[in-house]
This record gives C-alpha cells, sequence and structure tokens, in this order.
C-alpha cells in the first residue's frame, strides 16, 4: 500500500513541473496558435543563467531567482522580436518552423557556454527530507514544486479572466484581425505572451534542475512530456493544461510501478495518440471549432 | 599561339607522369605513413549530449604531443586527426570516409561509444585500418576476434562479473539489485552479473531498467526499494546514477551502492550528486597512483593549458592511445598494417602505461581484462579499496 502512496507523491511532484511546462505551452498557444517547441531550451537557458548568477557570483537563491526571471522576461521577449516578428505572411506551420530553429540555435549556444558537464543545482529546499505522513515521505521540494505550480496556475487564470492585457491576449487568439480593429496592439500583445512563457518556462526549469542534474539537456523530456501533459488536458484551457500534466505524471508513474518501467516514458505518446484519436481538443476543453 | 599550346600540353603531360611517378611511390608505402610521419585519426564527441567524454580524444592529442615532443617513434612524428562526430553513428560514417579518402590515415585510435564505433567497425576492417582502443566496453569488438581491431577497455561483462564477486564474497552483501540502461551498454553489464549470480546459484533481487531519455525515476527508486537489496549495481549514465541516488534517500532507501568504470570520475560525481557519491565503490581501470599521472598532466599543462576536464576522461585518452605506441615502437622502421598487427599480438604482460597487464596474441585481442575498485571518499577524494581483480571465468 505504501508504494500505492509514495506513486501518488511521485506523480503530483513530477506532474507538477509537467504542468508548468504544459502552462508555458499553452500561453503562447493561446494567443498565435504556435506551440512553441524552444520552450524548453528557452527555460534551460533561463536555468543555466540562474546557475551562473548563484554559484559564479556567489547571489542568494531568492535573488537569483528574481534576476533570473526578469532575464526570462527579457528572452522570451527578445525570441519574439527576432524570430517571430520577421517572418512574412506566416502560416501557423512556418512558425512552427521557426521555433524550431530558435531551439537549435538556443541549444547550440547553451552547449558552447556552459559545456556538456553535469552540473548541481542549488535550492534552499532539501531534496532528501521533508515531512512524512506514515511511511511516506513528501520532501521539501516536490511539496514547493507542487505548491509553486497551483499558485502559477491560479495567477494565470486570474491574468486572463480579469486583467484588461489578459483579455486582450485572449481577443488576439480567437480573432487577431477584429482585435486589431478594436485597437489591440496584437503585436504587443504576442511579444508579451512570449515574454510571459518565458517566465513560466523558467521556474519549472529552476524546480526541475534540483531534481535532475543541470545540463544542456535538462528539459529535453520534460519538454516532451509537458507538451503531452497539454494535449492531454487540452491545448487552450490553462487549468486543463495543467491538469494534463498532473495526470500525465500519475500515468506514468503508475505504469512504472505497476506495469513496465521499460514502456514508462513511452506512455505519455500513447497517451497522446489516443487522446488525439478520441477527444482531439483535450480532456478538459469543449470541443474545439475551427473558426471561420 | 599553336606553339604555345603545345609546350603547355607538354608541360602538363610531363607534370602528370611526374605525379603518377610519385603516386606509385608512394603506393609501397602503407597508406598514412612516410619517413617522417604516421597519421592517427580518432572520433569524439566535442559536441552534443556525449560532450563530456569527449575529453578522451582530446587527452590523446596531448599525449601524441608529448610523443612528438620525445622524438617520435623510428623518426617519425604522429600526425592527429581528431574529428567530431557529436556521437551520432551517420556522422562517424562520415568521418571514417574522410579519414581513408580525403586524409590517408594509418590507424584509428579510441573513439568513443558503441553505436558509432558499431557504424565504421566493419568498413575500417575491410580496408584493413588497425583500430586500437575502442573507448567502450562492448563485447562486439573482440567477439568474434577480428584481426586489425584491438581493444583495451576491459568488456563490460567481465567487469560486471568481477564487481559482483567482489560485492558477495568480500563486502559479504547477500542481497544485489542491478539499475541498468536499457540498451547494450545497460544488457552487458546485466549479462556479467547473472553469469556469475547464476554460477552461485544465486538470483538477482531486481532488474531495473532506465531509458536514456528518462528524467523521473522515482519508480524506478521505489522497484529497487521494494527488493529490499543491500547493495546497488549502476550501469547507467552520470546523470541517472546522480538521480537515482537522491530519489532513493529521498525514499527512504540507501544501500551500498555500487558503480561501473563509466562513473569511475569520483570528483564530478560527488559534486554533481551534492556529497551523495561518498562512500559509493565503483570499477576503475585506469592507474591513478602511477607516476605517469603527473607526467602527463604537466604535459597537459604545456600542451593545452586551456583544457578544463583533466579528469578520468581525459586521462582515458592517454591510456587508449599508450598500446597503440607502444606497438608502432614493436613494429619498427618497416610499418605497414600487417606488420603493426604482428607487432601488437607480441605485447604480453606490458605494465609500463596508465592500464594493467595489457596482453594480446592471435587468438586474444582484448588487451586488458582487469579493474580495481575504489571508493569515494570525503570531497570527492577516490580511495583504492582493492588490488586489479581480473576476469578469469570462461574466454
Amino acid at each position: 500500500m505504501n508504494l500505492f502512496f509514495d506513486l501518488i507523491i511521485g506523480g503530483l511532484s513530477i506532474g507538477a513541473c509537467y504542468a508548468l511546462v504544459a502552462l508555458a505551452m499553452v500561453i503562447i498557444y493561446k494567443t498565435s496558435e504556435v506551440p512553441n517547441f524552444a520552450q524548453g531550451e528557452m527555460a534551460m537557458v533561463s536555468t543555466f543563467v540562474a546557475f551562473t548568477i548563484m554559484t559564479g557570483y556567489g547571489v542568494g537563491f531568492w535573488i537569483g531567482a528574481a534576476a533570473t526571471l526578469a532575464f526570462a522576461l527579457v528572452l522570451g521577449a527578445l525570441l519574439e522580436l527576432a524570430f517571430l516578428r520577421p517572418a512574412k505572411d506566416p502560416s501557423v506551420l512556418s512558425l512552427i518552423v521557426i521555433t524550431l530553429g530558435a531551439e537549435m540555435v538556443l541549444y547550440g549556444l547553451a552547449g558552447w557556454k556552459w559545456g556538456a558537464n553535469q552540473n548541481p543545482f542549488p535550492v534552499p529546499f532539501s531534496e532528501y527530507s521533508g515531512f512524512k505522513i506514515g511511511e511516506v515521505m513528501i520532501t521539501e521540494i516536490n511539496f514547493w514544486t507542487f505548491v509553486t505550480s497551483l499558485v502559477i496556475m491560479l495567477l494565470l487564470f486570474v491574468f486572463f479572466r480579469f486583467t484588461k492585457v489578459g483579455v486582450a491576449m485572449k481577443a488576439v487568439q480567437q480573432n487577431a484581425f477584429a482585435a486589431k480593429a478594436m485597437g489591440i496592439p496584437t503585436r504587443r500583445i504576442l511579444t508579451f505572451t512570449w515574454a510571459l512563457s518565458s517566465v513560466t518556462g523558467a521556474v519549472a526549469g529552476m524546480l526541475i534542475a534540483p531534481i535532475s542534474t543541470l545540463d544542456t539537456n535538462l528539459m529535453m523530456d520534460p519538454m516532451l512530456k509537458g507538451f503531452a501533459g497539454a494535449v492531454l488536458g487540452g491545448m487552450t484551457s490553462l487549468p486543463g493544461a495543467a491538469l494534463g500534466g498532473y495526470l500525465l505524471g500519475l500515468i506514468e508513474n503508475f505504469f512504472g510501478g505497476y506495469v513496465s518501467l521499460e514502456f514508462k516514458s513511452v506512455v505519455a505518446f500513447a497517451v497522446i495518440v489516443l487522446i488525439l484519436c478520441v477527444k482531439p481538443s483535450g480532456l478538459f476543453v469543449k470541443h474545439f471549432e475551427r473558426k471561420v | 599561339m599553336r606553339r604555345a599550346n603545345f609546350f603547355l600540353v607538354g608541360l602538363i603531360c610531363t607534370l602528370m607522369s611526374l605525379c603518377l611517378a610519385a603516386d606509385s611511390m608512394a603506393a609501397e608505402k602503407a597508406r598514412g605513413v612516410t619517413d617522417t610521419e604516421v597519421a592517427i585519426g580518432q572520433w569524439g564527441p566535442q559536441t552534443g549530449p556525449a560532450a563530456l567524454w569527449g575529453a578522451v580524444a582530446r587527452g590523446t592529442g596531448v599525449y601524441f604531443d608529448l610523443i612528438n615532443e620525445e622524438g617520435g617513434i623510428h623518426g617519425r612524428k604522429i600526425k592527429y586527426y581528431l574529428r567530431d562526430d557529436s556521437y551520432q553513428p551517420m556522422k562517424t560514417k562520415a568521418i571514417a570516409k574522410e579519414f581513408l579518402e580525403n586524409l590517408g590515415i594509418f590507424a584509428v585510435v579510441g573513439g568513443v561509444g558503441t553505436s558509432t564505433g558499431m557504424a565504421v567497425r566493419d568498413y575500417l576492417a575491410e580496408n584493413k585500418v588497425p583500430w586500437v582502443a575502442p573507448s567502450t566496453g562492448s563485447s562486439h569488438w573482440t567477439i568474434p576476434l577480428q584481426k586489425y581491431l584491438f581493444a583495451i577497455y576491459p568488456r563490460y561483462t567481465d567487469e560486471a562479473y568481477v564487481l559482483t564477486e567482489y560485492t558477495i564474497e568480500k563486502m559479504g552483501k547477500k542481497n544485489i539489485a542491478f539499475f541498468y540502461q536499457n540498451d547494450d551498454y545497460g544488457k552487458e553489464g546485466l549479462k556479467g552479473a547473472k553469469d556469475y549470480m547464476e554460477k552461485k546459484g544465486l538470483k538477482l533481487a531486481a532488474e531495473v531498467p532506465v531509458e536514456v531519455t528518462d528524467t523521473d525515476l522515482k519508480s524506478h527508486a521505489l522497484k529497487l526499494k521494494e527488493s529490499n537489496a543491500d547493495a546497488v549495481i549502476l550501469w547507467v549514465l552520470p546523470k541517472h546514477a546522480a538521480i537515482i541516488l537522491g530519489v532513493s534517500k529521498a525514499s527512504g532507501f540507501q544501500p551500498q551502492w555500487i558503480a561501473s568504470s563509466t562513473l569511475s570520475d569520483s570528483n564530478l560525481m560527488h559534486k554533481v550528486t551534492k556529497g551523495l557519491w561518498e562512500g559509493v565503490v565503483y570499477a576503475n581501470f585506469l592507474n591513478m597512483e602511477s607516476p605517469l599521472i603527473k607526467k602527463y598532466l604537466d604535459a597537459q599543462k604545456k600542451f593545452a593549458p586551456k583544457e578544463q576536464e583533466t579528469g578520468v576522461f581525459f586521462l582515458a585518452g592517454f591510456l587508449f592511445a599508450e598500446p597503440l605506441v607502444e606497438g608502432l615502437r614493436k613494429a619498427g622502421k618497416d610499418l605497414t598494417p600487417d606488420s603493426f598487427v604482428k607487432a601488437m599480438e607480441s605485447i604480453k604482460n606490458w605494465n609500463d602505461w596508465l592500464g594493467h597487464d595489457c596482453t594480446f596474441g592471435p587468438d586474444e585481442h582484448q588487451g586488458m581484462k582487469s579493474v580495481y575498485l575504489a571508493k569515494c571518499g570525503p570531497e570527492g577524494k577516490p580511495i583504492k579499496i582493492s588490488d586489479w581483480l581480473t576476469y578469469k571465468g570462461g574466454k
């Protein structure tokens, strides 16, 4: 029975990481219908920046993290300005290809700057101890990862629902032309989405690095899983995508614990295929109708 | 005008015949060998996911610089070509072609990666290119035996065998679990461990596979915990070793960890695991107590002062190239692939290098079969805990 609860804790804590990545993806997807494949590397680069600030300059975790979030904000905006905006008459497909290109550029740059070494990422929470419920251990890092993901999901939800910018973002997604006609600065909104998404990704990176090790491949797996989680929950819904992330973490862990470890990481992709066949808009979203 | 043309044609003909003559003169010598030079190539991942192991090929470069500075071998300097294959077999193939067709190398040394090496193994063999010390412990290099291929890295199967034997007989562990990467590398380690267990009529407490891309190892750790093993042998990437130690500790599972030689850089592992690596027992085949180490690191300061990775992987680049140089020495002035093979096969119980007891023969192209064990001490300091352990079971 302990195994069962241990798997739940494990599933939720990695699921929280997937959820953050899923949120980051959905923020951009919601406004431009582009799945951003550079998401993972953006987060990875930000995490390396955090690492450099903290270990290279001896800055404390919280100041370092805040500086990193500021960096991520600029990075996201810059990428949008440098890569996506110059595209002429972009179709969604060409934008996706551009994000793939950005991914490779970032990956290459990170490899050149930080090398191939594994690095330990320092955090003020313990990875090994925390509190116990019965025999089941919830480590501090697991707990805070989970809480952070919930808080960010809530903040984003409120932001999109109740702020002017958030509503403008939704408007841009639903009909960019009409939004523009209504006086919404659609281009600036898009840049802002990238910045916001980049910040969310950076948070994910800084939470994944301590439970993994920091290297240039840090986000490869979490990024794919986060994407799978977003598809599972629904690419157009923030809470949906986040729930999808949690769910995927649980599915993976239970599959690994009770069925097969060999196929554990493949489950995510089986899930994508299954969902795309059965409910293409995602589990927690009303069916998406193409706007004419 | 016509006369000028005649003159030109005449000149070209003369030049061409001169070139041909030079070519045929060169053809008498083996490819990549002149009176003053012998060309050696190596591929290694300088970029990409396995770039950490790229230090091997750079170590070899420093070693050759050292040999050249000491006067070379039989009047020949080593001309070294290092190419980056990013750990991708397709690129390795292109590099092998470049080595043979454009650069004309005599031999290949080292080369990180089993799949990258397998992509060119047969091509090199067909073209009679001597290849010394592929930098992995795969059994594909020596089983079946191939005339021009000489392996140094102890086979993973043999290494796992002696490691398991030591764990049970010397460390008194009873219940052993095996955590392995789900591919050739991990499975060969698993096979070695199982061979020993079967011979003793024992069984592994658990066999837990991990995929290369996995990041979340919670369920793996729980599986290991469930097995109640008192020792777990690791046959994985450094990254996975670091993660599984952390997650296991968080799950309240702290067995004696035993690691393969691919995880033998204790300083690095200690740093990456934030100190958890202390107390881990691991195999190594690089004699860190050899007086040669100082000489080699001095050479590094001289020839590659900017090198950052001067740990086990870098030094392994020296170790893999040492038998090649010994072979070149023994082959003498008249160097061809066949004379080189003969010279290599005459190396017996050779110990003047970083490894142990290098022995080749016409029926034996696995030069080294020994590892020793070390324990990670405080601050990642390696502490040698056993003598050389040599695999004696089977062939």
